[in-house]
């Protein structure tokens, strides 16, 4: 009886056991929603104007003070970089503390201290506390200026420009800025070295004093701290401080979007990713009635992980590493941007997979979840945000320069969870303006353009400092050793080699053509025969013979509906220079000049120049050696359009590869070749050439 | 004599602002021999769960480099019990943040929540112990988006290849001598039963610490631990043993090149001894001593007195097994390449003739305390340190006392480590330089 009482304590233990044991195929409930407290800053105002944040936090025996100016954006126009330079020449010493001295003392204390034309930062270990604000309040009243530190300062800057040279994503953030607000506008205009160069030392001066104004200046000072004792240390150092009278300042009208969708492309040999990003001017202040809509939806396209843009250009084809979108509100002008970095052979997919994701949010509503796990991370960052003191300072100064409610923070959880389905389609379509917009795009032109011309969206070309250029030539460094004389023997080997090449006397070829947009497909049996001979016979089923063309070697003619015509002096003159079935036997290789090493339809091809004067230029397969391309330049109606042939489908016929598929490219008019039949020394006889 | 009662005093004050600052702990085994550190500090609503397993590129085959840092991608795209895709969608779905990162070393994963889902947090992090889906899907996909993480990162980074181009000299036999990232070509080549096996082998309990940090019921948290990673079965010992490297005795000079720059640059590369040695710690001292700060000698004297150089610096790149100090510097003007090294050395000779000065030697001091009391400021910092110096450097204390063995080191110490890794026979002389420079 024990025995068995005590069996089954085991059984009821055992599957208590199992019975707590949790189910992993269920993904856990939160538990209940962690409190949120908002803590306030304590603040005040100096008699100057400049506005006070104190926040108490004990955790860390540390301080940090953060002095931040909220100025009209301000444009520096020809002399763009005083504002950068003045920044740096910053926090080095101030009226009664030599540079060595000052740098020396911030050091010593562990402390840091950082200035740059928007405000100042410094943190230090909470002893040391005292000391750091008075050299902070020192170095913002009192800076010392020298043309030395001038001097120096703007070679770096000059320099740091030049390490940026070849940088990608600088050259992107640049033309993207530029292009989208304009040059002329304070947040368009870009740092050149002509610019900097105009900065003299007396501007900068001219800068410090107007632009550092009390009254426009915000100060917060957070941590080990106690705020009574604190108050009356920024009092004393930074009561001081003077405002001086300054111009008002109007901001130029940034440029408008642009009427259609357009590529603005710079071209960067060097870049192995292209920098693509699609962007429009858009308004949005924090205070907009669709603020938190916008967020949500841009959290939906493009702002994170698992976003729309990142889903599809990485998790589902591989593209980039990560694909983003953004529009920070702003008080003046914003711009949204959908962009990401993929590699060189995706370039034009990229594009084409943006914009239909910008599509899809605007033609079609989200699905509830999405909206739900896009509340859900603000709601989350929201609380995560908590854990960094600074937090509280910055709401209070956004309440305060962006001209927010008092309760906006307080009220921004309810905001964020009222946002609907529709809210989201509708601000979508207000704010991601991808009609009006441009895409910016820097990248390796000769390994992408080709590519990007496909997806039919008109490109513009421009400098890395957004000036307008022509259509560069995009083209690779040619190998070394790589001649004219090189290609066309690798040529001649590769469609069978010299003997088999000089066998061929003559080549009988049938083909069927399509011409596009003509209702009829004629077909052809051309004829050749060495050197120069040639015969040309179209005929359209049901209507016989309708064109006939006829070259002997010294005179020919053209046969056209019974009408014939003598061939002009001009062709027979440039027939007779031909002196054998291949051009690659006869021409000589000191007359030509190897151009470039371009890309012709995805492949990497020599270009030659064969004449300079009708500009016709021969394109040969880096790799396979085969003639790919014919280009000449061929008088029409008074007018010069460029001729191009391309040339594919090579095939084995009695030991040479011939191509059996030619397709001209003649101003609007694209005509194709495809030979149904080719014999080489058969069927073709002096008498076809009468 | 005031110095001395000057230093005495700010050490007593110190002491007493570092009981304050202490991260409290506990710790312990689950019987299938993973390690579990629990952090509580309730200050904010938020909780940091992270796993860091010992594994990293130095325990590839070296004919499949780039594994351990595939397995950070990999391990994200699903388990049996979250599907494919999912991964991301709930964690922001629950508010939180995600990622990861590899090193030579180790792997480490973690999540934020807001607190009231660090069952979430624990869930997911079992799952993907427990039972990740590995096929040819999911390698597929993180084979193109680690190329371009590479491309990104390395490819088209200004100066992102110096690291890699330091390592393939400084080693000869250890595997520090490849990249974290690896070779693309390994990765095209690897089959999907060598991606199993490394998950098999690697990804086991005994080999990975967990730690929970944050605004946690330490009685509650125990138990969900217990419930979600306990049933996962423990795995075979790790053995490792890598190659030693001979010592270096004759000094390197190479190139190399990036098409990303214009401004080339010059390093030194010593070999240090691994992070757990002393030694690395008084290394770390003279890079602050070095390049740390706008007075620090090599800054203040190349960049700002002689306008020599756009930037200088010194750091201890230091890892389990040995540390590379690099010093480098990148010209202004027409400043020569060789002319900057000279400069280098001359503060260093400095170092290993005379004593550096009391200020000098309280100055680090101060930095090294500043840095340490802002190193503990977020929970998610917080967690992996606790991994960090649980797992790699054996000694969990030292997220508390790490500050007293810089405390206790003397000045002649900095002369004599000095003296014994920064000789120049004992280094390479990399020359990185333009790609449009090469011949």
């Amino acid at each position: 009886m024990n025995i068995r009482l005590y069996t089954l304590s085991a059984f009821l233990y055992l599957s208590l056991c199992l019975n707590a044991q949790i189910d992993r195929t269920q993904q856990p409930k939160p538990g209940p929603a962690p409190e949120i407290t908002l803590e306030k800053p304590v603040e005040f105002t100096l008699e100057n104007g400049l506005k006070v944040l104190i926040v108490e936090n004990h955790k860390l025996p540390r301080v940090s003070m953060n002095l931040a100016f909220d100025r009209t954006p301000i444009l520096e126009g020809d002399k763009a970089g005083v504002s950068s330079i003045l920044g740096a020449m910053l926090g080095n010493g101030t009226a009664s503390i030599t540079k060595d001295d000052f740098n020396e003392e911030i050091d010593f204390l562990g402390a840091n201290l950082s200035f740059g034309f928007n405000g100042g930062f410094a943190s230090c270990l909470t002893k040391y506390h005292e000391r750091i604000i008075e050299l902070l309040a020192d170095a913002t009243l009192n800076s010392l200026l020298t043309e030395e530190e001038f001097e120096k300062n703007k070679d770096l800057l000059l320099e740091g420009l030049k390490s940026q040279e070849k940088s990608v994503d600088a050259a992107a953030a640049n033309v993207g800025s530029a292009l989208s607000f304009g040059l002329s506008h304070p947040y368009g205009e870009i740092e050149t070295e002509k610019s900097i160069n105009n900065v003299t030392f007396d501007l900068v001066k001219t800068y410090y004093l107007n632009y550092f104004q009390p009254s426009q200046a915000y100060l917060v000072v957070l941590g080990d701290i106690d705020v009574a004792s604190t108050k009356a240390l920024v009092e004393k150092h930074f009561g001081p401080w003077q405002n001086t009278v300054s111009e008002k300042i109007s901001i130029p009208k940034a440029n408008a979007n642009p009427v259609q969708l357009e590529i603005n492309f710079v071209d960067m040999p060097n870049a192995v990713q292209s920098n693509i990003s699609l962007t429009s001017n858009v308004e949005l202040k924090m205070s907009d009635e669709d603020y938190h809509a916008v967020l949500i939806a841009n959290k939906i396209l493009g702002g994170g992980f698992n976003s729309y843009l990142n889903m599809n250009l990485r998790e589902e084809h591989g593209y980039t590493y990560g694909a983003r979108s953004s529009v920070a509100a702003d008080k003046y002008i914003t711009r949204f941007n959908a962009g990401t970095s993929v590699r060189n052979e995706v370039t034009d997919s990229a594009v084409v997979q943006t914009i239909k994701e910008i599509k899809r949010i605007q033609e079609y509503p989200v699905e509830e979840d999405a909206l739900a796990n896009a509340k859900a991370k603000y709601v989350g960052d929201f609380v995560l945000a908590l854990e960094r003191p600074s937090t509280v300072a910055r709401y209070a100064i956004n309440i305060k320069t962006n001209d927010l409610p008092e309760n906006f923070y307080s009220e921004y959880l309810k905001k964020i969870n009222a946002v609907t389905v529709a809210d989201v389609q509708r601000v979508a379509n207000k704010y991601f303006n991808a009609k009006n917009a441009r895409f910016i795009v820097v990248g390796k032109g000769s390994d992408i353009i080709e590519n990007l011309e496909k997806t039919g969206i008109p490109i513009k070309y421009f400098d890395k400092e957004a000036n307008p250029v022509n259509k560069p030539e995009f083209k690779k460094p040619i190998p070394e050793g790589v001649t004219v004389k090189i290609i066309m023997d690798n040529y001649i080997d590769a469609i069978g080699g010299k003997k088999a090449v000089e066998d061929v006397k003559t080549v009988l070829t049938n083909v069927d053509v399509t011409i596009q947009g003509a209702p009829f497909k004629p077909t052809a049996v051309i004829k050749t025969m060495g050197p120069n001979k040639e015969s040309m016979e179209m005929s359209v089923q049901g209507m016989g013979t309708i064109m006939k063309q006829v070259f002997n070697g010294k005179s020919g003619y053209t046969e056209q509906q019974g009408n014939k015509q003598d061939m002009p002096e001009s062709e027979i003159l440039k027939k007779q220079k031909q002196k054998g079935l291949f051009a690659e036997t006869y021409l000589d290789p000191e007359e030509l000049v190897l151009v470039s090493l371009i890309s012709v339809n995805g492949v990497d091809a020599y270009k030659i120049q064969v004449d300079k004067d009708n500009g016709s230029f021969r394109y040969y397969n880096a790799e396979t050696g085969l003639l790919i391309r014919t280009e000449s330049a061929q008088e029409a109606q008074g007018q010069s359009i460029t001729q191009l042939t391309d040339i594919s489908d090579y095939k084995d016929i009695d030991g040479v590869l011939m191509p059996h598929t030619k397709v001209i490219n003649a101003g609007p008019q694209i005509i194709t070749f495809s030979a149904s039949e080719i014999k080489i020394n058969e069927g073709v006889s002096k008498k076809d050439f009468k | 004599m005031n110095k001395i009662i000057l230093s005495f005093i700010l050490l007593l004050i110190t002491v007493g602002v570092f009981g304050q600052a202490k991260i409290e702990y506990i710790e312990y085994d689950l019987k299938n021999g993973m390690h579990v550190i629990l952090h509580e500090d309730h200050s904010a609503p938020v909780v940091t769960t992270a796993v860091m397993y010992h594994v990293g590129a130095k325990d590839e085959n070296p004919e499949r480099t780039g594994f351990a840092h595939f397995f950070e991608h990999l391990l994200f795209e699903g388990t049996e019990n979250i599907a494919r895709g999912e991964w991301f969608t709930i964690v922001t779905s629950n508010g939180g943040s995600n990622n990861a990162n590899t090193t030579d070393d180790r792997t480490y994963y973690y999540e934020v929540f807001p607190s009231n889902s660090v069952e979430l947090g624990l869930w997911m992090e079992s799952e993907r112990l427990m039972h990740p889906i590995i096929n040819q899907i999911g390698v597929d996909t993180q084979n193109e988006v680690v190329k371009e993480e590479k491309r990104l990162r390395v490819d088209n980074s200004p100066y992102g290849k110096f690291l890699e181009s330091i390592k393939l000299h400084m080693f000869k036999k250890h595997p520090y001598k490849g990249t974290t990232i690896g070779k693309m070509a390994h990765l095209d080549a690897a089959t999907l039963e060598e991606f199993k096996a490394f998950n098999k082998k690697y990804y086991v309990p005994n080999n990975a610490v967990l730690v929970v940090a944050g605004d946690i019921d330490v009685p509650a948290v125990k138990k969900m631990v217990e419930d979600y990673f306990g049933p996962i079965p423990r795995g075979e010992d790790i053995v490792r043993s890598f190659p030693q490297e001979e010592p270096i005795t004759e000094p390197m000079r190479e190139k190399a090149y990036d098409a990303n720059i214009q401004i080339p640059a010059i390093l030194a590369a010593y070999r240090t001894p691994s992070f757990k040695d002393r030694d690395a710690y008084i290394l770390s001292m003279i890079s602050t001593y070095l390049s740390d700060g706008k007075t620090s000698k090599l800054y203040k004297k190349m960049v700002d007195d002689k306008k020599m150089a756009l930037q200088v610096g010194a750091f201890d790149y230091s890892q389990e097994d040995y540390g590379t100090y690099i010093i480098y510097g990148l010209p202004q003007g027409e400043t020569e390449l060789d002319d900057l090294v000279i400069e280098i050395d001359e503060e260093i000779v400095k170092i290993q003739n005379e004593l550096i000065s009391e200020r000098d030697f309280q100055k680090i001091q101060n930095k090294l305390e500043n840095s340490f009391v802002n190193s503990n400021s977020s929970i998610q910092g917080v967690a992996n340190s606790l991994a960090r110096y649980y797992m790699l450097y054996g000694d969990i204390s030292l997220i508390n006392n790490e500050i007293d063995i810089y405390r206790s080191i003397k000045r002649e110490e900095i002369q004599q480590v000095a003296r014994k890794y920064l000789n120049p026979n004992q280094r390479l002389i990399l020359e990185y330089l333009p790609e449009t420079d090469q011949e």
